[in-house]
């Protein structure tokens, strides 16, 4: 039910353009934003299982993890198919940190978090001047490098190689515990809110003049480099950006789960964000996560039957030759079309 | 030690010529990676084991080829031709999907569980080169890497429809303006790269095993081969491939603990020196 919710929210400032007057549709749209989000953080965790929580919780992970794969592509052109050597890096990190080096909750935090955007700056300032064909390959190759770096025989003791790693910690995060993070309801809450914040960054971003420069840039290099732009750092800053929002996704993850594993950096991980994001439709920031909701629920009911990943492969060859907006961009298309009596076009 | 040091990075290099110069014959025709190759190469070793089984390697060798060429027609009319006018990334988007579902299928009907053929008589066993006892197979494999290395060599040099290919691959607006027919050319070159992967998956089982995980292990190597090759370069995708097998090969012999990131080291550091890559491949767009 909240998948209807929030499609309906995402339809909704087209509607209300056609049917109410220009003054009233700023704060009416922000009043319905506001009202789902409510909604949607409080009537979950009273109406549904722990079990439709957990796969919910899930499905909000992937969504953001999702959303930093469809930015990335909506607006630099670029896909990125290493998105999971992030999410599960810095899951990993942070188990590394609190049991191996035995640091503070919060301080294992923030060191996995500080690593891992170095180490995204690092790698985003060797790969994102070349062209997108050679960028695709690149994040792939260094997305295997990771996940192969993690099940290293030297490394074993540190990252538990294949077994992955327990993360019990002590003391709190932000006043939660591990037993809060743990419970499937309190997590909805904070999935929700990472959520939104991370949907609502990379919306005002996109909206910026960063989003602007992206976008030219994405369109055609050579002119906006003639015309005086940098078209380096936009597009550095948008790699680190993104990684910045799978790190939160990675670090949610860990601290509810308990545990990380060498599969969570591996290919199948980043392809499940892409597809989510295909999904959902990579064009703003409501398609990605739903997507994620949709993924997650969708591998449960293929996944027991061994076929999550032929569901990927034929959503990837459904989403892009027939479906290329997604459920939410072609959702909105159908209320705009019939608002508008049709006669707008829809593409 | 050398010696065999470098017969048997030439070894490996040979199947990964086959498979790097098939993805980047495809890419001077239509700008596209398939990103689905690995499938491809999964699908020519698991059917060469089956037909291996009924009728022998040999018999392997010739069947898969065509019937991976056959694939590679249908890839062609079935993808490629009608996307030809959606951006590169969204089709390299779809042959990654395509390459799930053929490995997908191929783990339906193999199962999960790693397979192995055995070498045909005369290859087996090995022989004394200047007092170094080698493999006979994996003197074939040299044999039958470097050998369709020169084909492949003489077929883009001397025959007219190689330097249409060449042309094509170079500037592809001004071949086609010169009376080119493209799509033709791409239906060559599609059904020719499938067949050289079918090859290459056929030789692959006595050498490697045959596992559901070859295809990610492979196109990965594949992708950092092309890319350090300078994407779209057959010559410097040949080079990348030889560079490639040589760096994995010694890396396993000198620095064992970490062998399996010496690839990556090595397409960092030649990013890093010459981010086109060692070949001049043509620039995206």
């Amino acid at each position: 039910m909240n998948n209807r919710t929030t499609t309906a929210a995402s339809a909704r400032p087209s509607t209300l353009g056609a049917l109410g007057s220009r003054s009233m549709r700023v704060p009416l749209t922000i009043a319905a934003v506001a009202i789902l989000f409510l909604v949607g953080a409080v009537a979950p965790t009273r109406l549904a299982g722990d079990f439709v929580l957990r796969l919910g919780n899930e499905g909000l992970l992937l969504g953001m993890l999702a959303l930093s794969v469809a930015f990335l592509m909506s607006q630099a052109g670029l896909v990125a198919l290493g998105a999971a050597s992030i999410y599960g890096g810095t899951g990993l990190l942070f188990a590394i940190a609190l049991g191996e080096w035995n640091l503070t909750p919060m301080a294992a935090m923030c060191v996995s978090f500080l690593i891992i955007v170095v180490y995204a700056t690092i790698l985003g300032a060797l790969i994102v001047r070349t062209n997108p064909l050679a960028f695709m390959m690149l994040t792939l190759a260094a997305g295997e490098m990771i996940s192969h770096g993690v099940l290293l025989e030297a490394l074993r003791d540190y990252t538990g190689g294949a077994d992955g790693l327990v993360v019990r910690f002590k003391g709190s995060i932000f006043g939660m515990d591990s037993a809060d993070f743990a419970d499937p309801a309190r997590f909805w809450l904070v999935a929700w809110v990472a959520a939104w914040l991370a949907g609502l960054a990379l919306w005002a971003i996109g909206r910026s003049r960063l989003g602007a420069v992206l976008r030219a840039v994405r369109e055609n290099e050579e002119r906006m480099r003639f015309s005086g732009f940098d078209t380096y750092l936009p597009r550095l800053t948008a790699y680190v950006l993104v990684n910045i929002v799978a790190a939160v996704a990675g670090l949610l993850h860990v601290l509810n789960a308990g545990f990380v594993s060498p599969e969570s950096l591996g290919l199948s991980v980043s392809i499940n964000a892409l597809v989510a994001a295909l999904m959902g439709g990579i064009a703003g920031s409501v398609g990605p996560i739903l997507g994620g909701l949709i993924f997650s629920f969708a591998q449960d009911e293929f996944g027991a039957r061994g076929l999550t990943q032929l569901l990927t492969g034929f959503a990837i060859v459904l989403f892009i030759v027939v479906f290329p907006r997604g459920v939410v961009g072609g959702l909105w298309s159908a209320v705009q079309a019939r608002a508008f009596g049709g006669r707008r076009e829809t593409s | 030690m050398i010696a065999l040091l470098i017969a048997n990075s030439l070894a490996l290099a040979s199947l990964l010529i086959m498979l790097a110069s098939g993805l980047a014959l495809i890419y001077g025709l239509r700008d596209v990676i398939n990103f689905g190759h690995g499938a491809i190469y999964m699908l020519g070793a698991y059917l060469g084991y089956t037909v291996a089984l009924v009728g022998g390697f040999w018999l392997a060798l010739i069947v898969v080829p065509i019937l991976l060429a056959l694939l590679g027609i249908a890839f062609e009319y079935l993808a490629l031709r009608p996307l030809q006018n959606r951006s590169h990334i969204e089709v390299a988007l779809v042959t990654l999907g395509l390459g799930i579902i053929l490995g997908q299928i191929i783990i339906y009907f193999y199962g999960g569980v790693a397979r192995s053929v055995d070498a045909p008589h005369i290859l087996s066993g090995s022989v004394t080169v200047l007092n170094l006892s080698y493999p006979v197979y994996r003197i074939f494999l040299i044999v039958m890497g470097l050998g369709s290395c020169a084909l492949l060599a003489l077929w883009l040099r001397f025959t007219p429809s190689g330097l249409y290919v060449r042309a094509v691959s170079q500037d592809p607006s001004v071949a086609r303006m010169m009376g080119i027919n493209a799509d033709r050319l791409s239906l060559l070159v599609t059904s020719l790269s499938a067949a050289f992967a079918g090859v290459a998956g056929v030789l692959a089982g006595p050498y490697l095993s045959i596992d559901p995980g070859m295809d990610v292990t492979m196109i990965v190597d594949c992708l950092i081969i092309v890319v350090i090759g300078g994407t779209g370069s057959i010559g410097g995708a040949i080079v990348a491939a030889l560079l490639f097998g040589l760096v994995q090969v010694a890396g396993s012999v000198f620095l064992p603990n970490i062998a399996s990131l010496v690839p990556y080291i090595l397409l960092m550091v030649v990013l890093l020196v010459a981010p086109r890559g060692i070949g001049r491949g043509r620039v995206l767009n």
